[in-house]
Formats: structure tokens, sequence, C-alpha cells
């Protein structure tokens, strides 16, 4: 009988830290965690792991960011994620053969001129070339057929690729559990009790626990969980959209996205072409998927490759973005309550960065120190007017 | 009621290269099981022969590549003449398919197994990914000539929508009709009737003519052919037909989608030659096959005798029945029932030998030879459209299928979805929900009663999923080649829970998403786990119901993308204009050169056609108020005849974008916004207006009612002069003078303005006028050597003014007190949009500032490049170019703070090099204003 990735355990009356989301921010929290000696924890999931954006989004990693801060940190995930198979001793099949973002006019190419230059100083690789290089280097895509919007350069960046996610979140709870840490699934928050300032218990469906600190790493309903602890967050939730088509034969191995376009489409080891777009325009905490979604999704896929008119969609899906005014998440302590720890408003590109939050954070309460890469992303920059402007590289392009 | 009789005249195809002769009205999957070709294709992951099993569009097994496109149901595709019809997954042939070599080495391929394997050392995966992309996916795509289609779309409005034209379908639309709703009724298959069409002895004589009467009723529009592939918010229906997308709006929906059959598990389930009864039945009533040997018939309810009869009626050798009810008494004369036992194996390579035996405690009782295998073993109710509409459901264990707990509003179902297998029950039924969803419309809906019945009168009483026996290749999951066994292995490596069960092994992921196999699954997960069905729950319906193609999602868009062309259009494109895309909009970027352009502008007269900009008619006592509110700058005080320069700000403080604010009259505005930003101003006006209804103000869009174009450059007065009786002094027509004049005959709002930095006036005329007028203004200017000026050279003209441009100088964090237009921000003023935010940003000392800059020499520096102070990125570089006035490469850039003075000296990186710059604070071109405002 194979043995379990994860055992099931008795809800303690007392952890050392307790970790809210089963997802990959909280499971990477915990494992890294335990690699620092930190082992009495307890990881509470309301429904059952990866049941939130973890298992929801379309597994682009990259780190072609925009801003130095940004770059630097995603630049830590992805190294991270690099290594994670055999750390980790499961094949999380990355699959890195580079991704590109196009641009459709002179604006675009702007933008993409100055994350590649951003990127070369933070020393991470990607270029922009033109549609000579893009067609040599994507044989299939529509550079100089008929378009609507001509490509007129992309911003290549050979590292950035697409993994399993599911394979993820299962390899990190694995490596939790057994590094000690508690998982416990269908176990909901209900309260957060502070105390002078400090944190000092969580309420849950299976009971209450003493902790001695609490990390929200949820997404969708990170703002209600902060808010639990009275820590009012400066996010709104919008739904986001993605659907998969029948499995074909791989012709693309690379990640395409067209912010021009709102589309960007990738093929997953399966077979499955993964599209989707940016978040919808409403608020929203609607997981259901929409009818104008597939209508958009297909006309703007059709522009980059037409010959796939006859390929089916196969099934859609929603989740939930918690979006912050510039792009960038949330993590770090919250100022005002003592032993409440944020990874939060992680909007639409929070998978690629689960090794690098759950890293540093994990040091940051290990060693009671924010590390350097951390620095920009505390919850203070948005009362100081610090943000970290990551809309032009993160709006579509997830 | 069967929908098509062979007549004379055959179809002729190709299938792997083989010639095949269909009847006319046969399916590609009827010719070939004529035709004797019963290995259609190869399975996912261990390349297993398979052939027909549902006959109904459901299941995974007869995909093929027909004339270019993958992964078609041939089942349900009409054969014609001429196609060609391709096996996928399967090289050479699926008969002889090289990588079926992986089904003897399954034992090394254990549910999840690429998890555990191909990781060490590291630089092996990327070989291991290579291979395995050369292997996955199922059909192969035509990068060259795929994707052609006539697409369209159809939006329909109607009282009842009713999905699925079995008998509760037609009985429910007759019946809403009858109560005098408008009936839009949806059927998947050619013709009304679902299961009557092949099961003739369910068939009373009063239902024989029920199609007729449906498709004459003139209430109800009858949609053959045509999927329901999802039930979207507020009943909206994702409708295809074939390459139409019908999207459907109805006030009252009933869902009478029935059930399917479901294959039962055994090993070797997956064998060409096991076919469920219904689709034995439509191969004999539907496609007017025969069975080219003994047919094994394995049942638990009546169908089964049904199909044994159907079949033997066609002269089909029946090899015997099994009865999984020990206590059945029903027989068929000539044929052997073997009660109390169920089958536990089917044997044979590529296609059944016969059929091995056990009672359902597992006890062996032998082997029949047979070459086909019928399973009429119960029913999956089509539920998903009544989950994804947000109906909320729970396994009945009588019914042995999920039904209605709770409707979502307006929604309905009936027939055999609800349990109601018995045709005449359903019947009486389905006249009863047709009737009161008829009463429904336009009111109010109602929480409801649902009536259920008491027992399906289709299963045995114990659900009965699994062979009661154990062996490997017993198939739970047909698309992904999923076993019993792996869905145990993956519950005991803790993936328990019914949806990461389905992530890990994945079960139910594959084209059929679960039609065929989450009963099953659900069934074998909740005995490994020692739960019930009810516990285990099911994983959620998602659309589409059905695969739908993308171009059928995208319609004609892929075609027709919106252009949009100004009045000036085809003027620009006959005088050499390269046109450049802004938005959807065409827009001249050069004529001749910038540099000749420039000139004319500078030192005689440019014209310009800025018909894209947006343009907003406001008028009403309360406009002011609004304006007020909306800029941060003053608009009450703007003097009537007088244009404004405004910038508009989110709540953040944030340039969403900015424009020009003209008063036209006491209670009447003009305001303009930029070309990209049309749209979402539009919005941002819409939004605030919506919240103060008791406002007097009316809001119009004119952008596309007026064309305009800007005359600019010293001789621009004397033009307009010739064009016009009124005075266009200066005095009577100064800087930033707003107004009507009667240009060339036409009545023209005209603004006084020069983004450009010359003496220049923005003039809009009707846009039926634009082309007459443009062509007027450059013929007065001929003799002063006007020239038309596209937007390379006014991007040039304004850089040399250091006006900026709203995101493309800007992003998403700038505000106007770093954007170096604090002027605009009246902290006083008590509020407007984003004052909190930028009274905040006041109250610190700036970070970063937008300051003009200028090389020493013309070195280009593309926009884009980083602006560093030592070797720390400290801002950008948005907009460069080369400047005539100034005689060097000048530009705008973001800079720290402490780089932003007159002066200052900061480096720009070009290339692996650094370029040293200077801050100029002053426009580069006219610092006075004195040419603009002559």
């Amino acid at each position: 009988m194979p043995s379990p990735m994860w055992r099931q355990h008795e809800l303690k009356e007392s952890y050392d830290v307790v970790v809210i989301g089963g997802g990959v921010h909280g499971l990477a929290t915990a494992y890294y965690l335990t690699k620092l000696g930190v082992r009495n924890i307890a990881v509470l999931e309301a429904k059952y792991l990866g049941f939130g954006g973890s298992g929801r989004n379309t597994a682009i990693v990259r780190s072609n960011y925009r801003t130095p801060e940004g770059i630097a940190f995603y630049d830590h995930s992805v190294k991270l994620y690099e290594q994670l198979a055999a750390e980790l001793e499961f094949n999380v099949m990355f699959s890195q053969h580079g991704h590109f973002t196009l641009a459709h006019n002179e604006r675009g190419v702007t933008g993409l001129i100055e994350r590649a230059n951003n990127n070369r100083m933070v020393g991470v690789n990607s270029r922009v070339i033109y549609p000579a290089e893009i067609q040599k280097l994507v044989p299939h895509l529509n550079v100089f057929g008929h378009s609507r919007f001509p490509i007129m350069a992309a911003l290549y960046h050979p590292p950035g690729g697409i993994i399993r996610h599911d394979a993820v979140v299962w390899a990190y709870a694995r490596g939790a559990d057994r590094g000690g840490a508690h998982i416990h699934q269908q176990t909901e928050v209900t309260a957060i009790d502070v105390h002078q300032g400090k944190v000092t218990s969580v309420r849950t469906n299976r009971g209450t626990i003493r902790a001695g600190a609490v990390v929200n790493a949820t997404a969708g309903y990170a703002s209600t969980i902060s808010k639990m602890a009275g820590v009012p967050l400066p996010i709104e939730s919008h739904p986001l959209q993605a659907c998969v088509t029948e499995p074909l034969k791989p012709f693309l191995d690379a990640v395409i996205v067209s912010s021009t376009l709102h589309v960007y489409v990738s093929q997953t080891d399966r077979g499955e072409l993964v599209l989707g777009a940016e978040v919808d325009d409403h608020q929203s905490y609607s997981i259901k998927g929409s009818l104008a979604f597939l209508e958009g999704a297909a006309t703007h896929l059709l522009e980059l490759f037409p010959f796939l008119a006859n390929v089916k969609v196969l099934r859609q899906w929603a989740g939930l973005c918690d979006m912050t005014p510039d792009y960038s998440p949330i993590i770090g302590e919250a100022p005002d309550v003592k032993g409440f720890l944020m990874t939060v408003g992680w909007g639409t590109y929070g998978f690629k960065a689960g090794p690098a939050s759950g890293h540093l954070l994990a040091e940051r309460i290990a060693s009671g120190k924010t590390p350097k890469l951390l620095e920009p992303f505390g919850l203070e920059r948005f009362a100081n007017d610090c943000l970290v402007g990551e809309k032009a590289a993160a709006s579509v392009s997830h | 009621m069967a929908d098509h009789s062979p007549s004379t005249g055959q179809v002729e195809f190709q299938f792997n290269g083989k010639t095949i002769v269909a009847a006319p009205g046969q399916t590609i999957a009827g010719a070939l099981h004529a035709a004797g070709e019963h290995v259609l294709s190869s399975s996912f992951k261990y390349h297993r022969p398979r052939g027909l099993l549902c006959v109904s569009g459901r299941c995974p097994n007869c995909l093929c590549t027909v004339d270019g496109t993958p992964n078609e149901r041939i089942c349900q595709t009409p054969a014609r003449t001429g196609m060609q019809v391709k096996s996928q997954n399967a090289w050479p042939s699926p008969k002889l398919d090289v990588l079926r070599v992986f089904n003897r080495f399954s034992r090394f391929m254990p549910v999840g197994f690429y998890y555990k394997s191909m990781y060490k050392p590291r630089w092996m995966w990327p070989i291991w990914e290579k291979l395995i992309r050369r292997i996955t996916g199922l059909g192969t795509i035509d990068p060259v000539h795929g994707g052609d289609g006539d697409y369209e779309k159809r939006n329909i409005f109607t009282d009842v929508a009713i999905i699925g034209g079995g008998l509760a379908g037609m009985q429910a639309a007759l019946a809403a009709a009858e109560g005098g709703a408008r009936v839009v009724l949806i059927d998947d298959q050619p013709g009304l009737g679902g299961h009557l069409r092949y099961d003739p002895d369910l068939v009373r004589a009063e239902w024989t003519e029920l199609p007729l009467r449906t498709a004459a009723n003139h209430r109800i529009e009858v949609i053959n052919g045509a999927t329901v592939f999802g039930a979207y918010e507020d009943r909206y229906l994702g409708v295809r037909q074939g390459e139409r997308l019908l999207r459907i709006r109805a006030a009252q929906v009933v869902v009478a989608t029935g059930a399917w059959e479901r294959p039962y598990v055994f090993e070797n389930n997956d064998l060409p030659g096991v076919l469920l009864a219904s689709g034995a039945q439509r191969l004999v009533r539907l496609e007017h096959c025969t069975f080219d040997g003994p047919v094994l018939v394995v049942t638990d309810n009546a169908q089964g005798y049904r199909a044994a009869r159907q079949l033997k009626g066609a002269g089909v050798t029946l090899a015997g029945l099994v009865d999984t009810r020990a206590d059945s008494t029903e027989a068929i004369d000539g044929v052997t029932i073997h009660r109390g036992q169920t089958i536990t194996a089917a044997t044979g390579s590529s296609h059944v030998t016969g059929a091995k035996l056990a009672t359902l405690a597992g006890e062996k009782k032998g082997t029949i030879g047979c070459r086909w295998i019928v399973q009429a073993l119960g029913f999956t109710a089509a539920t998903s459209l009544l989950y994804q509409a947000g109906c909320s459901l729970e396994y009945d264990p009588a019914l042995d299928q999920p039904v209605v707990k709770k409707y979502a509003a307006g929604y309905w179902s009936t027939g055999a979805v609800n349990g109601f297998h018995d045709p005449q029950a359903a019947s009486a039924e389905a006249r009863s929900v047709g009737a009161a969803a008829a009463a429904a419309v336009g009111s109010q809906p109602v929480p409801r009663v649902v009536e259920r019945p008491t027992s399906s009168g289709a299963t045995a009483v114990e659900p009965n999923y699994v062979a009661p026996t154990s062996a490997k290749k017993q198939f739970v999951c047909l698309c992904e080649d999923v076993t019993v066994k792996d869905v145990g292995d993956a519950i005991d490596e803790g993936y328990s829970n019914i949806e990461t069960l389905k992530r890990y092994s994945t079960v139910s992921m594959g084209p059929c998403q679960g039609k065929m196999c989450q009963a099953a699954a659900i069934a074998v997960c909740a005995r490994h786990n020692k739960q019930t069905i009810a516990q285990t729950g099911v994983t959620t319906a998602r659309p589409p119901d059905q695969p739908v193609p993308l171009g059928v999602l995208a319609g004609r868009g892929v075609q027709f993308t919106l252009v949009r062309q100004t009045a000036m259009h085809d003027w620009h494109v006959r005088n050499g204009a390269t046109m450049s895309d802004a938005g959807n909009w065409k827009r001249p970027g050069v004529y001749t050169t910038v540099e000749q352009e420039y000139d004319a502008v500078r030192n005689r007269a440019g014209l310009i056609d800025v018909s894209t900009l947006g343009k907003l008619d406001l008028r009403g006592e309360d406009v002011s108020k609004l304006l007020e509110y909306i800029y941060p700058n003053k608009f009450a005080n703007l003097p009537v005849g007088r244009v404004r320069y405004g910038v508009i700000c989110g709540e953040d403080g944030i340039i969403l974008d900015d424009g020009t604010v003209s008063r036209l009259g006491s209670e009447r505005y003009f305001i303009t916004t930029t070309t990209g930003n049309a749209d979402a101003i539009d919005s941002w006006f819409r939004s605030t207006l919506v919240c103060r209804p008791q406002w007097d103000i009316r809001f119009t869009n004119v952008s596309t009612s007026f064309a305009a174009m800007n005359l600019a450059g010293p001789c621009s007065r004397e033009i307009l002069a010739k064009l016009t009786t009124s005075d266009v002094s200066a005095e009577r027509w100064p800087y930033l003078a707003a107004g009507e004049l009667t240009i060339a005959g036409v009545k023209a709002t005209v603004l006084r303005i020069g983004f450009v930095g010359e003496l220049g006036y923005e003039i809009h005329v009707p846009t039926q006028y634009g082309l007459h007028v443009w062509e007027a203004i450059l013929e007065a200017g001929r003799e002063f050597g006007i020239a038309p000026f596209g937007l390379e050279a006014q991007r040039l003209l304004r850089l040399e003014k250091k006006h900026f441009l709203p995101g493309v100088d800007t992003d998403a964090l700038s505000n106007p007190l770093e954007a170096d237009i604090g002027w605009v921000v009246k902290l006083e003023k008590p509020d407007f949009i984003g004052r909190h935010s930028l009274d905040r940003v006041s109250q610190r000392p700036l970070r970063q500032k937008l300051v003009g800059f200028r090389l020493q020499d013309s070195t280009p520096i593309e926009a884009g490049s980083l602006v560093l102070s030592g070797t720390k990125v400290t801002g950008r570089v948005t907009s460069s170019g080369n400047s005539p006035a100034v005689g060097t490469t000048i530009g705008l850039a973001w800079v720290a703070a402490d780089q932003a003075h007159d002066g200052a000296r900061f480096e720009i990186r070009v290339r692996d090099s650094n370029v040293p710059a200077f801050v100029h604070e002053a426009p580069f071109y006219d610092p006075a204003g004195e040419r603009l405002k002559s």
C-alpha cells in the first residue's frame, strides 16, 4: 500500500504558528518553517488542499517583472522552483520553454523595453525581440499573416514556463508533514482573537487554538480573514477566469501573452491548451465562469493562432484574485497587531511567488527580522505611499 | 420514430486511407460499424484499442480527426462523400499501435507515476519532458489549414427555454405553449423523441405524433442538433448548433436533459465490442446496422430486456442474457437467462471474444463466448446543467442519482433527470412542469416543493457500479485510462477528497468530462473511504457541458474586429499617409517626412486629424458642480467662451486622463478626452452620474458625431479668416477662447488651443462635413504652404513643449504633483475625486518627478531606457526625440526628486554604457508661450 502524502491529526490546543490557508503560500511557509526548526505548526484549510487560487491558476512561472523590487523577488521564486522537484522529491514538472509577452503597438513596445532593461539590471534573462526572431522561436504564431493588430515585438524570457500547479501544492504539503507540521483540512477559521495588540488564538469550526503567531495565507478572502484580526487591507477581490481545450499533440512549447489582445495561452504536457485573460472588471466573490469570457478568449486566441478555430474548449473555471492598488503583494507582520503575519494581495501573480514568499516569510517568522527582499512589500507601504508598481507587467500576464 | 431510412445514393469516405461506403443519413460511426471497422482509436495513456461505446456523443472512444479537425465525435457526425477520417493517438494504425507496449508495462506506470519519477538528476527532466510532449495529446492540429468555418451568432429571448426534446421535453413544451408562453425547445439530436427514437417498445400510440405536434405548434421554436453547453447566470444559456453560437435569455428554463447509460466497471470493460445497450439500440434503429456475431446482454433492468428483444427482432444472434437480479422472472423466447450473475471480465485482445461471469458475491460462473457485450446497468442523470445553474442537489439512494433539493430562480426540471424513467409518469410530470413554468413567466420566483418518484423503475434496488472481483484493468475512466486500483491507490496516498482525487488521478478530466465515469468514480471513492455516496459528494460541474469549438465561441470576431476610421480616412490613405493603430482607430502617422511636417507647423501651418478624441456634451444646471467634483482643478469659475486644460484623477490621485473643458454656454460644456481613454472617461462620467440622479445633467457622448482637426502654425489665423466671415482676430479670438464659428459654410465648435505650441485652432464639425472642411482648410492654406501632419510630427512638436501624454509618459503610479502639473490640483476645493490621496502626497516630499531633459548630442534614446543614479535605477525615459529647435536629443523622464532641479545631471543607460543627460525645467521651445498666445 502506498504511503500517504500527509497524515491526519487531532487539532491540538496550541501551536507556535497557525497558518491559515492550505494553498501554495501557506504550505510553503509551513515547509520552510520546519526546515528552520519551527515544527509546532498547524496549517488550516477550510476546504481541501489547493481548493483556492493554487488549484485555479494557470501555472505560469516567470520573473520578467517591471520594478527592481518585483524582479528580484520573483527571480528568487523561479530559482526555488528550479530546485523544487529535487528538494521535495516530487516531480512538479517545471517546463521552462520560455515566456513571450507580445506588443502590438508602440506603447506596448516601450513597456517591454523598460522591463527588459530592468530585468537586465537585476540579472534576469529577458530581452526584446522583433517579428523575424519571434517567428523563428514560435513557429506557428501568426506573426506575418493577416492580423488586425500585428505583432511588433516581444519580451522573450527564456526561464519562464509552466509547472504542474497541483503537484507543487501536494509536494509542499508532504514536505511540511514530514517536517512535523499538522495539516488540517475541512477546518475553517471563524474568528481571530487579539489581546492588547497581540494575536492570541484562532477559533475554528473544530475548536479554538492558542497561537504564538498567525499567518494569513489566504486568497480571495484575505481581507475577510485580516478583518477578523482587526487589520483592514486595501484589497479588492475580482474573479479571474480561464479555460482549457481538449488535448492536442503539442505544437506550442512557450507561454504566449498579449495584453493588447487580453489573452494568454500555453500548452500543458497533457496537450491541453490553457488560456485566460485579465481579471473581470467588476468586484465579486463569484467563482462561476461566464460565456462572455469564453467568447472573448476564443476571439483573441484565434488572432494569434487562427488555425485553432476547430479546437474545442473542454471546461472553464474562475478563481478569486485579491487585487492591491499597485499589483504587488502584501507580505509581513501587520504594523498594529503583533504576531499577525500576512502573505496576501497576491492578485493574479501569487502562484509563481509561492516558494519565495513561503521561504522569506518563514525566515521572517523564525528570525524576527525582515529579509531584504521582503522590505518593499509591507502593508505600511500604502500609508507611506511607497508603492511597487507592477500593473504594466502583471495585468494580463499572470 | 426513426429519422432517416436507407434510400438510394451512397456516400463514400476514407477511414485511415480505406474507402468506406455509407448509407445516406448514416453517421461515420454507423458506416464504420457496418463495414466491420470496430477499432477506432487508441486510449490516452496505455494506447489500448477502443471502439464504439455510447453512440450518443458522450464517451471519448470514437474521437477521430475528420477533415483535419481533431477530436470529432464520429457517432454524431453524418458521413459525407470525400471525408477524410483518421484515427487518433495511434501509429501506424489503431489496430497496430506501437505504443500499445505501454499497456504491457502498465505496472510501471501506476497512478501519478510521473510525479514520482523523471526528476533525478535534474538535467534529465527536460529530456523526459521532450519525450512526453511527443507522445501526449489526442488529435493533431494542422497549423496551416486548420480552422476555417462560417461562424455566426444568434441571440434569442424567450419565455420558456426547454432543454431536451425527449418525451418529457416535448410534453413540457406543449403544455407551456398551451399556457400561452413562447417556447424554445433545444435538442442535441437531429430529431425529437429522445429515447423513443431508438427504443420502439417504449412508445405508446398517443405519443407517435408528438414530434410533429411539437414542431407544428406556432408558439414553439424547435432547435435541433443544438447542444446547451452552459447555464450561466440569470438563465442565460450558451448553445452550440454546428457553427453557430446561440445565446438564449429565458424567463424560465426547464431542464429535461434525461439520462445516459453508464458503463459498468469490469476487467477489460474498454475492449472494442463492449457497448451500452442504448448504443446498440441506436446502431440498429437509427443507423440500420446489425451485429457480426453473437451478442451477450448484461442487465439489471427492463431496458436490457427491451434491447435484447429489439436486437433479436433485427436478426441479431443473442449469446444469452445475464440478469444480476436472482429473483427476476422476465424471459425471452430462445434466449438463455443467467440470473443472479454479472459480468466480471471481457476476453479478447483487440475485440471481445467472450465474457466471464460470476455471482454478485464473486463466485465464478465460467465464460460465455460472444463477439459483443451489451450492458444495460443503470443510468446517470444528466444533471450538470442544473448544477451549473446553481440548483442544489442531493444524492437519493433509492433513485441512485442526485435530485434537486432547491432550484435556482426560474429553473425547473422534468423527466429522467428527475428520476422518472417510466415514460407514463415522466409524461404526466412534464405536462404539469411545463404548465407551471409558463404560469411563472413574468412573476416572482417562489420556492417550490420538489416532486420525486419513489423508485426510478430503471435500475436495480442495489446500485451496482463495479464487478465483484478485483482485477488490474477495470477502467473507471476511459478518457484517462484510470482503473479501480488507481483510484484506491490515490486515496491511500492521501488524495481522499473527491476533488483532490480527480486532480491527482485525472479521473473525469478527459474529453467526456466525467459523463461516463463520474458516477463510478464516486462510488469507488465512497467504497474505499468507507463513506456513503452522499458523503463523498460530487466534483464541480463546469461549462461547457459538451466541448465547444473556439471558432464557434469567437464567431466572426475572428475576421471582424472593429476598425474605426475618421471622416478623412480615405483622404489620408490617398495622400500617402502611413496609418497606425490607436485603439480601434486608424490614424495617420506620417505623410511625407517628420522633418517636412514639423517645418510646416513651426514656420507656416499644419493640419492634423484629431477626430479620434473623445468628445462629451454636457448640459444642465448642475454640470459645473459635476466638473468641480470630477476634476482636481476649478471649473465653476470658467467663463462662457473659454476653454481650460483639465486632468482627471482616480480616487488614488493617479492621473487617468487629460483633455479640455470648454464652456459654450452658462449651462453647456464641451469636453475632450484622449483617444485611448475615450471609453474609460465616458464610463467614469456615467458611473459618477448614476449616483447623482437628482442632478440636472444631460450627458451625451458625441465622440463619433464630430470630426475634428487641429489647424496650427503662425499662418493659421490668416487661413481661418479666409474661410469664415466672423472676426477671428487675436482680440476677438484670443488664446483659450472657445465658441462657434462658421467655417467653409459649416457650423463648427472651435477651441483656441495649441498642443504643439503654435497659434492654433481645434475645429469640431459634424462628421459628415469633416472631409469638406478638411479639404477647404488645405485649399485655403495652400498659398501659405500648409501641410497635413501626422502623429509622429505631433509627438515631436509636443515634446518640445514638454506636454506629456497620459499613459505614455505617466503610468499607474503617476500623480499630478509628481508629473509636474501640480498647478491643476486645487486642494482648497472641499472635495473632488482623488483629493484625499493628493492631500497626503502634498504633505510628503516628492519622491520622483517627470522632467524634461536634453543630451549634449543627438544620441538616440529609446523610450523605456533607465535613469540611473550611480548603479541604482531611479527612473526611466518615457519619450524622446531629436529636437530641431534645440539641436540635440530631448525627452521626458521620471527621475528621483533629488535629480529633478534645472540643470541637474543624471545618467541614462544605453545598452551597456551611461549617457549623461541634463534636466531642462522650461519647455524646450518658446518657453514664454508667445507663439502660442500670439
